[in-house]
């Protein structure tokens, strides 16, 4: 039987040096915050046996997030993609994603990474979670089966929590526990030369286009627009000792030191 | 722009290759080179991960990809650790593949899981002190024994030579044959008759151990014969015909990484109170580097694609090499001149990018021969 995993990845933007552009593979890659969670999830399945599922929502450049979730180990991967989807706010996306939890079925632990490198929200965990009504913990950094129960270990400043919780049981694995293993070549060739990714559209959720996209979405990207940041270089003079009282000085007219 | 020889697979792979050689391969590439030291921790790692057997199918320990793929990664690793891309192209290609081209069944299950896996490292034996662009006159030679072939042979400038356990040895098994008395003896090391020379002491390229490697009166069973008696030279062809793409994706790699860090330097440096790259004399030569540079990737990926189509591959082979070769020179040279003094200290990677480019136009046929390989091919 064993543990089935579920993780749900985004194809994220890599470099966008104009604003919103058509998505391409050369401009996206698979959200970095997410690969922590696929390595969690490939570390339960090799523990404890059972199968791991990637999960997608978004434009068909997600294919290659999923083809690299399998290259990783994942099982099976499935792609979420409808054109009405488009514009879909975080509160839309754990809507759409929970429909494809249900339709996927019994699953253990539901992973998500923290974030996402591009929108970089953190909302789409705890959403789906909330949703599907299942409980959540967020930025975990060690997952391990107790005697009673799952124990599930996260650090919070400066204090280390041990949760017990059972399954099923939505994650977000901490960017820093878990470090995602590097991709075997073997992979690479196993996933593309039968490259099983299943696409589900909106229908198949049973969902409608008036509930998703730009028009469901209560909340919406009204304005992008970058942010300049203006640097200065200031080249202090004198001795050594006099840079260094100079430097000190200012950081501590800045607040970012105190100043003696 | 790769594009036109492209699958998905391969931008993945890219990208796969790219940050494990980031990771792994670029904080100890230059103090490996100042060392001259192989580095078997993450040479260990890269075994585990199917570097070692690029092409050989899954089913023997292989990771079963295609020839865009294998230049894929030599480009990649190259880019940022040439020695270790060298290992890998020799291995992979000239080593490697003879036996899964060559190899009875028998010898593939043999010799090509560990060779694969990394477990063994693979060299190519033909040179020798007299005996180089002219391989029809080795004077090695293997002469059989009852179940044995006795090998004596000395053979000079053997890449992965202080680390390779599985040598294919070219030695003369009828020496009254001429040219066709040439055979491949695959030696295993681990005999006292099995003698790795010392390191070479070498201007680039220096991470790999490369030895000379002798055999005296060395026994070898006879079963150790790839293909058939007198076909060395024909097996030595075809596999130079593979390691040529790689040496060319080799050398790409190196002016590919010459160009970045001349480009970064060039925004960086100012001088007469601007960036350098505001300069004409240095926008000029930036312009030929990156040309050089990518019609050099068209032709390596072109030979990698026709070979992946099975279109004969011999002269896009042989050009990729020599203008990829002849480019990482240029390039690399430019990338010098770029950084002025900088570039000749060894606090700069240019420096030892330099280095390691001048022998992609020495090793697996000179520039030379290959002009010779091209004109003969387009003269008929």
């Amino acid at each position: 039987m064993g543990i089935h995993c579920l993780v749900c990845i985004k194809s994220v933007v890599r470099a966008a040096p104009k604003g919103v552009g058509p998505r391409t593979p050369e401009n996206s890659e698979l959200n970095p915050f997410d690969r922590p969670a696929l390595e969690a999830a490939l570390q339960i399945r090799e523990a404890e046996g059972g199968s791991v599922t990637a999960l997608s929502m978004g434009p068909e450049v997600g294919l290659e997030a999923l083809a690299e979730a399998l290259a990783m180990g994942a099982d099976h991967a499935i792609l979420v993609n409808d054109r009405v989807l488009s514009g879909s706010d975080t509160l839309v996306t754990a809507q759409v994603l929970a429909a494809a939890v249900t339709r996927i079925g019994p699953v253990d632990f539901l992973f998500f990474g923290t974030r996402s490198a591009d929108s970089d929200t953190g909302q789409v965990g705890p959403q789906t979670a909330t949703l599907l009504g299942i409980p959540f913990l967020g930025g975990v950094k060690e997952i391990r089966r107790g005697d009673t129960a799952w124990e599930i270990r996260r650090v919070m400043d400066d204090w280390d929590e041990l949760w017990q919780a059972d399954t099923p049981l939505a994650l977000t694995i901490h960017p820093r526990a878990y470090p995602p293993r590097s991709i075997a070549l073997p992979g690479i060739a196993q996933a593309y030369d039968s490259l099983e990714i299943d696409t589900w559209r909106l229908a198949d959720l049973g969902l409608t286009a008036d509930g998703v996209g730009l028009a469901g979405s209560p909340t919406r990207v009204v304005r992008l627009q970058e942010v300049r940041r203006d640097r200065k270089c200031r080249m202090l003079e004198g001795e050594p000792q006099e840079q260094v009282d100079a430097l000190v000085a200012h950081l501590g007219r800045l607040g970012a030191m105190e100043s003696s | 722009m790769t594009e036109p020889f492209y699958h998905a697979k391969h931008r993945v792979l890219r990208r796969t290759v790219r940050a494990f050689c980031e990771q792994e391969l670029r904080p100890i590439a230059a103090e490996i080179d100042r060392e001259a030291r192989f580095p078997w921790e993450v040479v260990e790692k890269m075994g585990r991960l199917g570097y070692f057997g690029i092409q050989a199918p899954s089913g023997l320990g292989g990771a079963g990809l295609d020839t865009v793929s294998y230049v894929i990664i030599i480009e990649e690793v190259s880019r940022v650790c040439a020695a270790i891309g060298l290992c890998l192209s020799v291995h992979n290609s000239v080593a490697l593949y003879p036996i899964l081209a060559f190899g009875s069944s028998e010898q593939q299950q043999r010799w090509v899981p560990p060779l694969a896996r990394g477990e063994k490292i693979g060299a190519f034996c033909l040179t020798e002190p007299n005996a180089g662009s002219d391989p029809g006159s080795i004077v090695a030679t293997a002469l059989p024994d009852g179940d044995h072939w006795v090998v004596n042979a000395n053979k000079v400038f053997v890449t992965n030579g202080g680390i390779a356990d599985v040598c294919l040895i070219f030695a003369r098994t009828d020496p009254q044959a001429g040219r066709k008395g040439i055979s491949v003896i695959v030696a295993e090391r681990g005999v006292p008759e099995f003698v790795v020379g010392d390191l070479e002491d070498l201007c680039g390229m220096r991470a790999n151990p490369v030895t000379s490697v002798r055999l005296n009166d060395c026994r070898v069973p006879r079963d150790h014969l790839l293909g058939k008696p007198g076909q060395g030279l024909a097996i030595g062809l075809a596999a130079l015909d593979i390691g040529r793409v790689g040496i060319a994706a080799q050398a790409l790699g190196i002016a590919q990484a010459a160009l970045e860090e001349g480009v970064r330097y060039a925004n960086e440096r100012r001088q007469f109170g601007v960036p350098l790259s505001r300069h004409q004399a240095v926008q000029m030569m930036v312009a030929d580097m990156a040309t050089q540079v990518d019609a050099a990737r068209m032709m390596v990926y072109r030979a990698a694609f026709m070979r992946d189509s099975g279109d004969p591959v011999s002269l896009a082979a042989a050009q990729a090499k020599l203008f990829a070769s002849e480019a990482a020179c240029t390039v690399t040279d430019s990338a010098v001149q770029i950084h002025g003094g900088y570039g000749y200290s060894k606090a700069y990677a240019v420096e030892r990018y330099y280095r390691d480019a001048r022998v992609t136009r020495i090793y697996e046929g000179t520039s030379e021969v290959h002009r010779m390989v091209i004109a003969r091919e387009v003269l008929g």
